[in-house]
Parts: structure tokens; sequence; C-alpha cells
């Protein structure tokens, strides 16, 4: 069991420095600046925690709750970022779709503060006290926000049919997998508190591990691309469809 | 407890939905013989006449209330469909300019990116008019529905004509 804890605490941060040579090499940390910085201190909080583990002792854990905490909340921040940063590259970009989405997210995002704070108000959190304590809220929140508009922009995404094929689909989808399960499983520490700590380290743990690989296929796997191969689109037939088109979206 | 229990079940609600909806983004859709197979084909004229302000003045006159409201929430779930269709079009012209948008010729490129555009426009626009059609079938009296959606349903109906009117090419003539 121990050996199966580590192996899911180094093996998705040991992944880490492949995705972020791939990434700086391709020039892609300027795509995606905010996922590249989040990658990045995911890296430096493992190697951190890690140390701190080696020395620790039981007068002297709060330094690692501490640590751990506030690393959640840098984390959470540049995740939150990093969402908003895909929204752009996915859908903002679309003139059309920019001012109904801006409102969608700003929307959703406060709605999901909102219901994050008074759900969090009703969680025992038995056994917690100090940071660890801050750590069960926070996590909890940062959790309810980030699944809450990943699941909304893969909502909007999908009502209208916007097709996802690149890089940031993977990143999404990494996020969204291990926003969804973490969700899960600080809502359950937060309600059952220390009892259910090892058991809900575990499953986040194992949730990041699935983020990275995702991100990892995704960035190694080649795009697909719908073609048309016998069909050839003539200029004068789309541009038909278009003005037509514009003619009645302005009235 | 049944906080706790509920934000488990909303989290794998949202995974699925997430898993499910990735799966979606990566649907090539075919080819485009394909894609104009899945276009609904519009009756444009009933369409007009189920959103006609005068056609509902004469029911109401008509008709007995219970028949009249009756009617209307048939006239209204109608209507619905034919905008389901319109926005279910849409989405076809978007998977349609989405590929032809990756077209090295600019000219082309840039058209499709401008009818992306306008399709992404309309699906919005239907979204936005459907859930106050729902409201209008539940009260069908109640004068819920503005003068300003009848407008709004004309010009769904021209999107509709317009989107089936450029399907010849594709040999869709006959559907529509």
């Amino acid at each position: 069991m121990i050996f199966f804890q580590y192996y899911l605490w180094v093996a998705p941060h040991a992944l880490l420095p492949v995705l972020l040579t791939i990434i700086w090499r391709r020039g892609w940390h300027k795509r995606l600046p905010f996922f590249f910085c989040f990658a990045g201190f995911q890296l430096l909080q493992f190697l951190t925690l890690f140390a701190l583990s080696r020395f620790v002792t039981l007068s002297s854990i709060s330094l690692y709750h501490w640590v751990l905490t506030i690393g959640l909340g840098i984390s959470a921040l540049l995740e939150l970022g990093a969402v908003f940063e895909l929204a752009e590259a996915l859908l903002l970009n679309r003139v059309s779709l920019s001012n109904s989405l801006r409102l969608l997210m700003k929307w959703s995002l406060a709605a999901l503060l909102l219901i994050s704070a008074a759900a969090s108000a009703s969680f025992a959190a038995i056994g917690f006290h100090g940071a660890a304590r801050i750590f069960s809220v926070l996590d909890f929140c940062a959790s309810v926000v980030e699944a809450g508009l990943l699941v909304t922009l893969f909502l909007f995404s999908g009502a209208l049919r916007i097709s996802w094929r690149s890089w940031p689909t993977g990143v999404a989808l990494g996020f969204g997998i291990s926003a969804c399960i973490n969700l899960a499983a600080s809502a359950l520490r937060a309600q059952f508190g220390s009892s259910a700590v090892l058991a809900v380290d575990i499953t986040q743990m194992a949730a990041f591990h699935v983020a990275v690989v995702t991100w990892l296929v995704y960035l190694l796997v080649p795009e697909r691309s719908a073609i048309f191969p016998t069909q050839v689109f003539g200029v004068s037939e789309i541009a038909l469809w278009d003005r037509e088109l514009h003619r009645m979206a302005n009235q | 407890m049944i906080v706790a229990i509920v934000f488990v079940a909303l989290s794998f609600i949202g995974l699925a939905l997430i898993l499910y909806l990735a799966k979606g983004f990566h649907a090539t859709g075919g080819s485009l013989n394909q894609l104009a197979s899945q276009l609904q084909p519009v009756d444009l004229n009933a369409f007009r006449n189920l959103i006609d302000k005068g056609e509902e003045l004469y029911l109401r006159e008509h008709l007995d209330p219970a028949d009249f409201r009756s009617i209307q929430r048939e006239r209204k779930l109608a209507a619905i469909e034919y905008i389901r269709c319109a926005a279910s079009n849409a989405a076809i012209l978007i998977r349609l300019a989405e590929v032809a948008q990756q077209s090295p010729d600019p000219a082309i490129s840039s058209a499709a990116e401008k009818l992306l555009e306008n399709a992404f426009r309309l699906r919005l626009y239907c979204f936005r008019v459907v859930p106050r059609l729902y409201v209008s079938v539940l009260v069908p009296s109640a004068g819920l529905v503005p003068a300003r959606l009848a407008d709004s349903y004309d010009t769904i109906t021209r999107q509709v004509v317009m989107l089936g009117l450029q399907y010849p090419t594709q040999g869709m003539a006959s559907a529509l």
C-alpha cells in the first residue's frame, strides 16, 4: 500500500518535467502560459513537499500543512487562470461567442463561489484544525469552482457543436477529469474529516495522474482533423451561405 | 452528510458529461454527403402559418377558449420543432465551415470563417428563443409571447429558408 501511495505521488510529478520540456520546445507555453505555470508550480510544490516529508516530525507537521495549504491556494489560482485561458483559446477567439461566453463564465464563477462557500460551511470536517481545516475548505471550494467552470465550458461547446481537436482540448479534458474526481474526494474529506484522509488522498493523486497522462497523450498524439477528401469547397458557395446567414443574424 | 452526497453525485454527473462531450468533440462528422443527409427539411409555409399573429387572432375569435388553448399549445410545440431543425442545420453548417476553414486557399478559409461566425450566432439565437416558446406553451393565452418574439419567429423562418436554399448544390433540393 505504501508503495502504491508513493507511486501515485511520485509518478505524475515525474512525468511533469517531460510535459514541460515538450511544451517549451514547441513554444506552446506562449499559447497557454497559465497552464505552463501551473504545471511548473505543481512540480516545484512536489519537490518542496517531498523534501519536507523527509524531515518532518509530529511536532513540525503543521509546517508541512501550511506549505500544502499555501501551495493549494496558488495552484487553485493558476488553475482558474488556465481554465479562462482555455475558454479563450477554444471559444472566445470566435467573435460572435465572446460576449455570451464571457457573461456565462462570469456568472458561473459568481454562482459557484456562492455555492461552494455555502456548502463548505455545512461540512463537519471532524478532526481538522488550523492549516488542515483551511486546506480542507479551500480544496473543496477550488474543486467546486474548477469542476463547475469546466462543465460549463464543455456544455457550451457541446451545445454549439464546436469541434475541439487541438492540444488545449486535452488540457481541458485532463483538468475536467481531475476537477470532477477532486470534487467528490474533497466533499468526502470535508464531511468525514481525518478519518477519510487516506482514501481521499489516494483518489486525488490518482486523478492528477490521469490528468497528467491525458495532457501528455494529447501532446504526443498528432491532431486528427475532419477532412472531406473528395469535396472541394467553392468560394462562391461558402460566401453565399455566409451572406444570407449574416443578413439574417443582423435582423 | 446530504450535502456531501449531493456533491459526490454532481461530480460523477459532471465527469460523465465531460467524457461524453469530449468524445463528441472528436467526431469528424463524416463526408459532406453524410452531413448533408443529416439536414432536416423544413416546411416554411407551415412554419409561417404557425407564428402568424393574424392566424392566432382568427383562431381566438372562432374557437372556444379551451379549444383555442389546446390548439395554440400544439402550434407552439410545432414551431419549437421547426426551430430545432434550424438549430440542427446550423450545427451542420458549423461542421462544414470548420472543415472549409482549413483550406489552403485564403479566400475559402476567410469565407468559411464568416460562415462559422454567423452559424454560431444563429444557433445561439435558437437557444434563446426555444425556452421563451416553452413558456408560451405552458401559458398560451397569457400574452407571454410579445410582438417582438413574432418578429424573431419570422427571422428564424428566413434563417431556415436560407439554410435550406443553400443546399440544392448538394442535391438536397428534393429533401427541402
